[in-house]
């Protein structure tokens, strides 16, 4: 997969859940005590200027036919890593990104009430847009203070800022290590702040978070 | 690419999804409902080995009274051909390259307490090892009917898990079906359809066997993770 001049190969794209406390509050989600992790998989990446598929099921079935954004700072992993120290954790990260978490609410919020996985609502061929560069460690001194935005149709709906991230990077690294080996390539999405609302087909998505770019992404419907 | 050797085939898996709830008797024994449709989560690559790879049971699982509790699930997995999205029940076999005994191991006490609080299942099933697999993948045209094969688990040669793919609430070609309306399948994507009855705990220095008829054996001894 190539995003800008980088060429990656990730094996899995985790996803860090309720890590806003702006968002967190908005879903009436609990604050949580260490970090909510769930999978995307692969047929869920696309690029900038690729096109988001709205899945006919979900359009066509008045329980599911809602569909969110959800703009995310992501950090790709540099090297095959196990049990990372914090201190430790930059030298394990080739750079950061733009990712947009899309997710299908309705289906998610009847799973989550069902106690039944996240997964399917999250992981809709072309559901994580990603790009448009990675930029590479060093040149982003503080990850934790970024503006972090995302648009539709020009109109701005999310606009935060990453100093607002509940576990920061270095622990969220530590702390999924201790479950996980990382392999050089893998995704990690560090939530998303307030804001979250639908896009329909036809939308024109716009996420961007500052010293990275904007990746954009217009909706349409699938089989369209 | 991720490669990996299976028996005598080589496969490029790109994602291991995984059905919930799919044996009545399983489905009583957790106290679960019965699904109106297939229930399914992703595990991730890190999780892979092969036969006679050691599971390793996870510190932090161990030395936690909370989470030290990881369990067996053996299970029939199917493995992809080629690339499929919104195929038919009908077609479903075209799509597949065979079959292959899975492991589904799984930090119980983790997994219950994550879902209690409403939170993904994902990491009390995606430690390093927690899904073995193997010892062959045998073609689609070596086994005629795949829901006509006794699978079992043994524990240090004590049988844990005794059932028959027959039992399977939602069949190998409905569930391909369901699962390509939703996501794209690629060539060498992993599929596990559920266990039967009989999960128990395993512990450091366990031996496990996990057989399914006309498929064969997969052995794999727990060790503690070391420091």
């Amino acid at each position: 997969m190539k995003i800008g001049d980088h060429t990656i190969n990730p094996t899995k794209i985790i996803c860090v859940g309720t890590n806003y406390m702006d968002h967190i509050e908005e879903t009436k989600m609990d604050i949580p005590k260490e970090p909510v992790l769930f999978p995307k998989t692969r047929n869920c990446l696309i690029l900038d200027n690729e096109s988001i598929i709205y899945p006919k099921l979900l359009y066509n079935n008045r329980r599911y036919n809602r569909v969110d954004y959800e703009v995310e700072l992501a950090f790709i992993i540099k090297d095959k890593c196990k049990h990372v120290a914090f201190d430790d954790a930059y030298n394990y990260i080739l750079g950061y990104t733009v990712f947009n978490d899309i997710t299908a609410r309705k289906m998610q919020v009847k799973d989550i009430v069902s106690k039944l996985p996240w997964f399917r609502s999250k992981s809709f061929d072309s559901f994580a847009p990603i790009g448009p560069i990675i930029k590479e460690v060093d040149e982003i001194k503080d990850p934790h203070n970024l503006n972090i935005e995302l648009k539709v149709n020009g109109e701005i709906k999310q606009s935060s800022n990453t100093k607002h991230l509940l576990f920061k990077v270095p622990e969220l690294l530590a702390y999924i290590s201790k479950f996980f080996t990382m392999e050089a390539g893998d995704i990690i999405a560090t939530g998303t702040p307030s804001g979250i609302g639908p896009i329909k087909p036809g939308d024109l998505i716009e996420a961007t978070i500052e010293k990275i770019g904007t990746l954009k992404n217009n909706v349409i419907l699938e089989g369209e | 690419m991720f490669n990996m050797k299976v028996g005598n085939s080589t496969i490029q898996p790109t994602k291991i999804i995984c059905l919930g709830r799919n044996y009545l008797d399983h489905i009583q024994e957790t106290n679960a409902p019965i699904p109106t449709e297939p229930v399914f989560f992703a595990k991730t690559l890190n999780t892979l080995i092969t036969n006679n790879d050691p599971i390793i049971y996870p510190k932090l699982l161990y030395e936690n009274p909370n989470y030290n509790r990881v369990d067996h699930e053996v299970e029939l997995a199917f493995i992809i051909f080629q690339p499929c999205k919104n195929i038919s029940a009908v077609n479903a076999y075209d799509y597949i390259r065979g079959y292959t005994i899975f492991l589904d191991i799984t930090a119980r006490k983790m997994q219950i307490s994550d879902r209690n609080i409403k939170l993904p299942w994902y990491r009390s099933k995606n430690f390093d090892t927690f899904a073995p697999i193997g010892p062959e993948i045998v073609s689609c045209h070596e086994i005629e009917d795949p829901h006509n094969l006794t699978i079992q688990l043994k524990v240090n040669g004590e049988l844990r898990q005794f059932s028959n793919t027959k039992h399977m609430l939602f069949k190998i070609p409905e569930i391909l079906e369901y699962l390509s309306r939703f996501i794209t399948l690629k060539a060498g994507d992993i599929v596990a359809t559920g266990t039967p009855s009989g999960v128990s705990p395993i512990k450091p220095g366990d031996f496990i066997e996990a057989s399914i008829e006309k498929i064969g054996t997969i052995e794999h001894e727990v060790i503690l993770e070391s420091d």
